[in-house]
C-alpha cells in the first residue's frame, strides 16, 4: 500500500501541474493581452500568488475534497489509498483527454465526480451505504457551480456598469484606460490568489485523504507541494496558453478586464472560504459575458454556453465512471 | 495549439470593422463616379467604362463584405447593439454603392453632347455628394470609439453631430438637383439625351439619399442601446 502514496504524490502533480499550465494561466491571460503586464512580469505574479493562494488559503476546499463528499472515516485506510489514487488518474485522464478536444471542462468537475465514483465503488463493495455518502454536500457543490457563473457575471455587470456610468461619462475613455492598466496588477494578482486557494485542493485533497489527515486542517506541506506543482505548470506551460490567450482577447481593454478579474476572483474566493470546489474558468467565461451584457464588448459568442453545458454534463459521470473502473482494476492488480 | 484549453471562444466575430470597411468602399466608388463624369465630359469614352468595371469590381468587394457580415451575424451573437438594427443599417448602407453602380452603367448607354452650364452643374452635384460621402464616413468612422467607450452619452453626441451634418449636406444635394432638373428641362437637347440626363441626375440624388437614410439608420442603431 506503502507504495502507493508516491503514485499518488505523482498523479498529484499531475494535477497541480495541468492546473497551473491551462487554468491558472487562462485567469490571468486576460493582464496580458491587455498589454497591463508583460510575459514576464505575468508568470512572475502567477507564480508567487498561485504558491501563496494554495498554501495559505487552500485548506477548506482540500477538506471538502478530502472528506467532504466520501465519509472516509468509515472506510479502511488501505481502501482509501486505492480511491484517492484511482480518483486522481481518472481526473487527470479526463482532463487530458478533454483538453485534447478543447471542451471547456474544469478540473474542479473532474475531481468531484472522481472522488464521488470512489464513494459509489465503495458503496458497491459495502463499505459505506448510500445514504452515507454527503449527497447534501454534492447538491451543495452542484449549486455552487450553477451560482459562481452567474455571480461572477452579475458582479461583472455591476462594476463595468459603474466604470461605465462614472468614469467613462466623465473622463476621456482612453485615459481611464491607462489608469486601470496599474490597476490591473492588483487584479492579476488578486485572480492569481483565489484560483491557487481553490484549485489545490484538485489537486491535493485525494492525496490528503490518503494520508489521513485528521481534523479540519490539510497539514501545510501538502499544500505546498500542490502550490508548487501549479507554480511549475504555470512557468513551463502556462506561459504559452498566456501567450495564446493573451493574443486572442485584445478586446479586454483594462477597463473591461478588471471588471472580469475582479469579479472572478472574488467569486472564486468567497468559494475558497465556503470550501466550495468550483471552475475559476466558467466564472471567469461568465464574468466576461456579464460585462458583455453591460454593453463593454464588439461581440460575445454565446455558443460557448452551451459548450460549457455540455462538458458540465460530461464530466460528472465521466470521471465517476473512470474512477470506478480504476478503482476495481487496482484493486483487481494488488 | 493542442493541449490547451483557451476562454478566447467567448468572443465573437465583431462586425463594426467589416461595417467600416464597407463604408469605405461606398467612398471609394463615389470618387470613382465623379472622375468618370469627368472622363466623359473629356470624351473619352474608353476610361468612362474602364471605371464602370472599376466601380463594378468595388461594389463586389463591398457585396462580399455584406454577406460575410450577414452571415455571420447570428443570433447566439451578444452585440453592443442590436442585431436587427445593424442588419437593416447594412441594408441601407449597400443601396449607396448599389446606386454608385447603377449610375456608372448608365454613363456608357450613350454618347451625348451636353452643354457647359449642365456639366457645371453635375460637376457640382458630384462635389456635394462626395462632401457628404465623406462626412459619412467620420460618422461611420466613430464606431470604433462608440464600441470602446461602450456608447456613452458623450460618444453618441459626437457621433450624432455627423448624422445632423450629412443630413444637412443631403439636402444641399437636393437644392443642387432641382435647379440641374430644371437646366435639363429647359435645354435644347435631343429628348432621348435629356431623359437619360435626368435619369442620372436621379439616381446621384439616389446616392446622396440613401447616405443620408444610412446615417439615420446608424442613429437608429447606436440609439437602440443607451
Amino acid at each position: 500500500m506503502d507504495l502507493l502514496i508516491p503514485l499518488i504524490i505523482l498523479a498529484g502533480l499531475y494535477m497541480a501541474w495541468n492546473i497551473g499550465a491551462n487554468d491558472a494561466a487562462n485567469s490571468m491571460a486576460t493582464s496580458y493581452g491587455s498589454g497591463a503586464l508583460t510575459l514576464k512580469q505575468v508568470i512572475a505574479i502567477g507564480v508567487m500568488l498561485e504558491f501563496m493562494g494554495a498554501s495559505l488559503f487552500g485548506q477548506r476546499v482540500t477538506y471538502t475534497i478530502a472528506k467532504g463528499i466520501v465519509p472516509i472515516e468509515l472506510i479502511d485506510p488501505n481502501l482509501i489509498v486505492v480511491g484517492a489514487l484511482a480518483s486522481l488518474l481518472s481526473a487527470g485522464f479526463w482532463i487530458t483527454i478533454a483538453t485534447y478536444y478543447r471542451l471547456p471542462i474544469s478540473t474542479s468537475h473532474s475531481i468531484v465526480g472522481a472522488v464521488l465514483g470512489f464513494g459509489i465503488a465503495a458503496v458497491y463493495q459495502g463499505y459505506l451505504s448510500i445514504s452515507d455518502i454527503r449527497w447534501d454536500v454534492m447538491v451543495r457543490i452542484v449549486l455552487s457551480w450553477i451560482i459562481s457563473p452567474l455571480f461572477g457575471g452579475f458582479l461583472a455587470f455591476v462594476i463595468f456598469t459603474l466604470i461605465k456610468l462614472v468614469l467613462f461619462e466623465k473622463f476621456d475613455v482612453m485615459s481611464v484606460e491607462k489608469v486601470f492598466r496599474f490597476l490591473q496588477i492588483g487584479t492579476a494578482c488578486y485572480v492569481a490568489f483565489a484560483h491557487g486557494s481553490n484549485d489545490v485542493a484538485n489537486a491535493v485533497g485525494p492525496l490528503a485523504a490518503a494520508l489521513g489527515c485528521i481534523g479540519k486542517e490539510a497539514p501545510i506541506w501538502i499544500l505546498l507541494l500542490g502550490g508548487l506543482g501549479i507554480s511549475i505548470g504555470f512557468a513551463t506551460w502556462g506561459y504559452r496558453v498566456i501567450e495564446m490567450v493573451g493574443r486572442r482577447i485584445t478586446e479586454l481593454t483594462p477597463t473591461r478586464g478588471f471588471s472580469a478579474e475582479f469579479s472572478t476572483a472574488t467569486t472564486v474566493l468567497i468559494a475558497s472560504y465556503l470550501g466550495m470546489p468550483i471552475s475559476t474558468t466558467h466564472t471567469l467565461v461568465g464574468s466576461v459575458i456579464g460585462v458583455g451584457l453591460a454593453g463593454g464588448l464588439a461581440s460575445i459568442n454565446l455558443n460557448i454556453i452551451k459548450r460549457i453545458l455540455a462538458s458540465w454534463l460530461l464530466t460528472l459521470p465521466i470521471s465517476a465512471a473512470l474512477s470506478i473502473a480504476l478503482y476495481i482494476m487496482i484493486i483487481e492488480l494488488i | 495549439m493542442r493541449f490547451v484549453r483557451s476562454i478566447s471562444e467567448v468572443f465573437g466575430y465583431s462586425p463594426f470593422e467589416d461595417l467600416k470597411r464597407h463604408a469605405g468602399l461606398c467612398a471609394v466608388a463615389v470618387g470613382l463616379l465623379q472622375k468618370q463624369f469627368e472622363a466623359y465630359r473629356m470624351g473619352n469614352f474608353k476610361e468612362v467604362e474602364r471605371l464602370r468595371d472599376e466601380i463594378d469590381e468595388i461594389e463586389n468587394r463591398a457585396d462580399d463584405i455584406k454577406e460575410e457580415i450577414r452571415g455571420k451575424v447570428t443570433r447566439s451573437l451578444l452585440l453592443p447593439v442590436d442585431r436587427h438594427d445593424l442588419l437593416n443599417f447594412l441594408d441601407v448602407q449597400d443601396g449607396i454603392i448599389n446606386y454608385c453602380e447603377h449610375v456608372g452603367h448608365m454613363l456608357t448607354f450613350r454618347r451625348m453632347r451636353i452643354g457647359r452650364e449642365i456639366w457645371e452643374g453635375f460637376s457640382i452635384l458630384l462635389s456635394k455628394i462626395m462632401e457628404t460621402i465623406n462626412e459619412y464616413e467620420d460618422l461611420i468612422d466613430h464606431i470604433s470609439r462608440l464600441v470602446m467607450s461602450s456608447f456613452t452619452r458623450r460618444e453618441v453626441e459626437e457621433a450624432l453631430k455627423h448624422v445632423r451634418e450629412v443630413e444637412r449636406l443631403e439636402h444641399e444635394c437636393d437644392l443642387i438637383q432641382i435647379g440641374l432638373l430644371n437646366l435639363l428641362f429647359n435645354s435644347n437637347m435631343n429628348p432621348v439625351d435629356v431623359n437619360l440626363a435626368v435619369t442620372w441626375v436621379v439616381h446621384l440624388g439616389e446616392i446622396a439619399n440613401y447616405t443620408a437614410r444610412s446615417a439615420d439608420r446608424f442613429r437608429i442603431m447606436i440609439l437602440g442601446k443607451g
